[in-house]
């Protein structure tokens, strides 16, 4: 079993020199395994990678319908909830992929999908230029070394009734090293580098705060060595001084194995800190992709102005006209016509309620090197625009628009 | 404030390190393992420690008592007819003759094996039907879930008689088998409706990234957070095959008049509400004690086996 | 500060809730002290488990056991709430105080409609006939923005959005003109669009209305956006208490430094996060003297006696042993003189 897995892994890098200080696998021979890890942390994880980066995971057009059944045996199908309809991109080695949106607009769902957790409806996702969605179990469950998960909720996502070290050393388990010593001090080794104390590995996971579970799923991604971690929320149920030290392990993290990060999370400051580009969703569609900075000072999509103006920053300098959006987000299973967002959209209304709008569905364009967006009128949006809208608004408390 | 462990240590200056002071939290609980933790929550449960120990104590009358009586219980002893308690028949004798205590524990003797090995099937048939609809989900737990609603409409103690009446009466294992096949659908909702749940937590999903089988994952990681579930349809299960039993023996369709069971016992005597109350008491009692200590015990597990319990320091 | 000045509405004296669990006592409110003003917007900040939650219970009489308020007072308009009759606290609640919490759905009745649930509310504490409250509703629930208010008020709380439910709930707080709205985490369930929406909400009903909200949340954008005076809460104690202003500018507090500190902020992009230390003590093991002594960056000796409540300004008092101008006390000055003996060589700071 180990065989074939470990060419598989290292089929991309087999000039990597190796390395037994960079956590890869311990029971995978060290010439086999190679070293993505520690490459990156020398010269890539420093800098933003630039547009040339290699690309370890491409998404293409992948759509996630959940079908909404009924009848005597739940079998007709009375429609379908479009989580994720048609989202490409690509994450390059090395970086931090940060997706932002609401709840309900199809981050964590597109996650899953990525990670082959739930089917897909159609479209590709490949990393490592491997498509996976047609890959047999046995095949599947090689890739999955390369790509793990960090989950939201820390007490949702420990198995209860195993240890630290079952939890940790599962992967390793699975995967073929049944030494039990050997894994012992593979955990050992993977609890200290997430900051745990390596005695607690007989514990049970409700004996941990929430900051500590939150290592422990972390501990657990690392396990297999992974190139790829898609991290969802990973810091979202935690206190805010908890908060930051994950992040900063996170960061660490990334610097010293190269890791590459999808790094899914509502809160936008998060998304900002962690973040080297940045896609916003909106009703499972990517409506900007920027490169972080650009995207932050000067984003090309009415959606993500509202969304930046609206979050409330924690200054009572900068209390300020916010841009409040009217209404609610409309419902994935029946997602209005053309642009998703012209419901809402106050630029379409600055515009005079344009009627490609409501007709054409906008594609994600290029807007400047290492910026896109889907919207007609990007280039309409302006500062003076910005703060005109949210001036002008009618009080929220006496006029409100139905949404639906 | 009580603490299980003096955890005072030196603070003030030493600690400003911080960092480790998280685990240092951790590190005032002492390590034990899963088991200890259950057997430790265990007996919190009071209840259910009194329902372990009445059930031990049944348990063992029925198994010591008829063993060294042999076949006593069907002893007439016309010399004896309606005796009083007597220090070898603690509970006096029938009109008959026959040492009520001896009857009374072969009778238990019958029901606990009826009950368990019923409850086996009915485990059996729940986890399987229950597992793969939850797991698979779809049209196969559709599928299945109306499979259950068929079973669940019929007339249960109908059928029963029918199969014990064509089968056979008066045999034990057409009697299991007959309470099995028709009381599993409780069992097997439970543990659909855990394993719908658990196919979608975290760290099924988790496990699931990591690369771990279908095996690994219903064995590893849902069945035994599904056991709170399982453990209280085996409790209710346990109780609700001895009743059925009794009730089976009380109408006639049970085992054989000759054999002693509790239904027999209550059949037998209900002619005797009036003159002789306790005859129809007694078998009625141990029939409580086994119902009630069955689900206490199984409450007592299911709270025993979550590791999220707290355990209360002394 | 012993008679009711003008304009206060609110003060809690040295106000105490202890939870007496199987495991030992949880002091989750131990001698809280502060006071709101008609009108002022005060948020109470603190992580989870800092007593926020609980400070706000045990203002409304809502303990329950193992809870029990075993100390303090809270004075209404200067008289002690915690002296009420039931029957005289349930009118305070929803006429005087109401409250509005963090999950909507979980505080309104599925079975009823929200326009019954107002117009409930509303009979409760008014005279008025069936009629005149429903129609009270549906005028409430255009005040908050619901948009076709009478045929919402129709609509049972699940076919609503959790925006609208949290307007709902606003609505049927706001439906007896409270003077004081009690608001525990109100938008911290919903997105920011929607949180966007509420906050903007709550500042307009508060202009209109002229009530005094007690705002609780964890998020320091929030209290940034809505409060006048903030009150910092950690392990159940009021750690410092100043104007919004001076809270986010001069925080004299190394726990609300370090608050401050460890939030990411739009706009502001940093290499490394600053971070607290540790964790949020086990509030059943809490340390002796200062509660954040083993995280505090400034902690020295002096901390493991119980620190004073300092004036560092006018308006702005702060529990820590560092002076008003952030330096270590001097012994027999800031530091009682009994301290010195054991500690007296390295009253220094001991920032790293």
């Amino acid at each position: 079993m180990t065989g074939p897995e470990a060419r598989v892994t290292s089929q991309d890098r087999p000039d990597a020199p190796p390395d037994p200080e960079s956590g890869s696998p311990l029971w995978k021979p060290a010439a086999d395994t190679g070293s993505h890890t520690g490459r990156r942390g020398a010269s890539g994880a420093e800098t933003a990678p630039d547009a040339q980066g290699e690309v370890l995971v491409k998404v293409t057009d992948l759509v996630k319908h959940f079908p909404i059944r009924g009848g005597l045996l739940g079998i007709s199908r009375l429609g379908a909830v479009r989580a994720v309809d048609g989202v490409s991109f690509d994450v390059r080695r090395g970086e931090t992929l940060g997706l932002g949106g609401e709840s309900g607009c199809g981050k964590t769902t597109l996650g899953k999908v990525i990670l082959r957790l739930l089917p897909p409806t159609s479209g590709d996702v490949s990393i490592k230029d491997r498509p996976i969605f047609g890959l047999s179990g046995s095949k599947m469950k090689a890739v999955r070394e390369d790509m793990q998960v960090v989950f939201q909720d820390p007490y949702a996502s420990l198995n209860p009734r195993m240890t630290v070290g079952e939890i940790v050393g599962e992967g390793p388990l699975v995967h073929g090293l049944k030494n039990r010593v050997k894994r012992e001090e593979l955990v050992r080794e993977l609890l200290g580098k997430v900051g745990l104390n390596q005695s607690h590995i007989h514990r049970y996971p409700h004996e941990f705060s929430g900051g500590q579970r939150q290592r422990i799923g972390i501990a657990r991604a690392l396990a297999l060595n992974p190139d790829f971690i898609v991290c969802d929320e990973p810091v979202s149920a935690l206190d805010v001084s908890i908060q930051s030290q994950v992040l900063n392990l996170l960061d660490d993290l990334q610097r010293e194995l190269g890791l590459t990060y999808l790094f899914i999370a509502h809160n936008l400051a998060v998304v900002e800190h962690i973040s080297d580009r940045v896609g916003v969703m909106y009703l499972g569609k990517i409506v900007e992709l920027a490169d972080v900075d650009t995207l932050y000072r000067d984003a090309r999509h009415p959606y993500t102005v509202a969304l930046l103006s609206a979050v409330p920053e924690p200054d009572p300098r900068r209390r300020r006209k916010r841009l409040v959006l009217r209404g609610d987000v409309p419902s994935p299973v029946n997602p209005p016509s053309g642009c998703r967002f012209h419901t809402r959209c106050w630029l379409r209304e600055q515009l005079g309620n344009p009627e490609n709008c409501v007709t054409d569905e906008p594609e994600l364009r290029t807007i400047s090197p290492g910026q896109q967006a889907a919207c007609h009128w990007s280039e309409k949006i302006t500062p003076e625009g910005v703060q005109s809208a949210a001036e002008h608004q009618p009080p929220v408390a006496l006029a409100e628009a139905a949404a639906d | 404030m009580d603490r299980t462990e003096p955890v005072d240590r030196p603070i003030g200056t030493t600690t400003v390190a911080g960092g480790r002071d998280a685990e240092d939290e951790v590190d005032l609980i002492p390590i034990r393992t899963y088991w200890q933790l259950a057997r430790q929550r265990f007996i919190q449960h009071r209840l259910a420690v009194i329902a372990l120990f009445t059930l031990l104590v049944l348990v063992s009358i029925a198994i010591v008592v008829p063993t060294f009586t042999g076949l006593e219980y069907r002893l007439t002893d016309l010399t004896e007819r309606n005796a009083g308690p007597t220090l070898t028949a603690p509970l006096g004798h029938d009109e008959l003759g026959v040492n009520l205590f001896v009857r009374l524990a072969k009778a238990t003797q019958t029901s606990l094996i009826i009950g368990g090995a019923a409850v086996m099937i009915i485990v059996g048939i729940g986890t399987f039907v229950g597992s793969i609809a939850g797991y698979a989900g779809g049209w196969v737990d559709n599928l299945l879930m109306r499979l259950v609603d068929i079973v669940l409409s019929l007339p249960v103690l109908f059928i029963i008689l029918m199969i014990v009446s064509f089968f056979g009466g008066g045999d034990v294992r057409v009697i299991i088998i007959a309470i099995g096949i028709t009381g599993w659908t409780l069992a097997a909702r439970l543990i659909r409706a855990e394993f719908l749940a658990l196919r979608g937590a975290d760290f099924v999903q988790a496990a699931k990234a990591l690369g771990a089988g279908h095996r690994r994952i219903i064995t590893r990681h849902i069945l035994p957070s599904a056991m709170a579930p399982l453990v209280v349809a085996a409790a209710l299960g346990v109780a609700d095959s001895v009743v059925t039993e009794a009730a089976l023996s009380f109408l006639g369709f049970g085992i054989s008049a000759t054999e002693a069971s509790l239904g027999t016992m209550l059949n037998k005597f209900s002619i005797y509400f009036y003159s002789a109350p306790e005859r129809i008491l007694y078998p009625s009692l141990v029939l409580v004690l086994i119902v009630l200590s069955a689900s206490f015990l199984g409450d007592g597990i299911r709270d025993a086996l979550d590791p999220r319990q707290r355990i209360a320091s002394k | 500060m012993t008679t009711p000045q003008a304009g206060q509405l609110l003060e809690l004296r040295d106000l105490r809730t202890h939870f007496y669990t199987q495991d030992g006592t949880v002091r989750a409110v131990d001698g809280v002290t502060f006071e709101i003003r008609d009108g002022q917007t005060l948020g109470v900040v603190g992580e989870s488990g800092c007593g926020k939650s609980i400070t706000a219970m045990s203002v409304l009489r809502l303990i329950e056991r193992p809870g029990r308020v075993v100390g303090g007072q809270v004075l209404l308009r200067g008289k002690d709430l915690m002296e009420y009759s039931d029957t005289e606290m349930r009118d305070v609640r929803g006429n005087q105080i109401s409250m509005i919490f963090q999950e909507p759905m979980t505080s309104l009745n599925p079975v009823y409609t929200c326009g019954d649930q107002i117009a409930e509310a509303v009979e409760l504490h008014e005279a008025v006939n069936r009629r005149q409250a429903w129609a009270r509703a549906v005028e409430m629930l255009a005040q908050v923005g619901i948009p076709e208010p009478a045929r919402r008020a129709k609509q049972f709380p699940h076919q609503m959005s959790g925006g609208m439910r949290q307007r709902v709930m606003i609505a049927m707080a706001l439906s007896t003109n409270p003077e004081l709205l009690i608001a525990d985490e109100p938008t911290t369930a919903l997105d920011v669009t929607i949180q966007a929406q509420i906050l903007e909400l709550m500042k307009a009903l508060r202009e209109r209305n002229k009530m005094a909200i007690m705002l609780i949340t964890h998020d320091l954008g929030v209290i940034a956006e809505m409060a006048d005076e903030v009150v910092v809460m950690y392990g159940g104690k009021v750690m410092e208490r100043a104007d919004a202003m001076t809270i986010f500018e001069r925080p004299h507090n190394p726990y609300t430094k370090g608050l401050l500190a460890s939030i990411p902020r739009l706009g502001e992009k940093r290499e490394r996060l600053e971070v607290i230390q540790g964790v949020v003590p086990n509030p059943l093991n809490l340390p002796t003297g200062c509660l954040f002594k083993r995280r505090c960056p400034y902690a020295m000796p002096v901390c493991d006696t119980a620190p004073p409540v300092r004036q560092v300004a006018p308006g702005h008092v702060s529990r820590c042993w560092l002076t008003p101008a952030g330096e270590p006390p001097r012994i027999g000055e800031d530091a009682p003189p009994e301290l010195a003996e054991e500690s007296a060589q390295e009253l220094t700071v001991m920032a790293r």
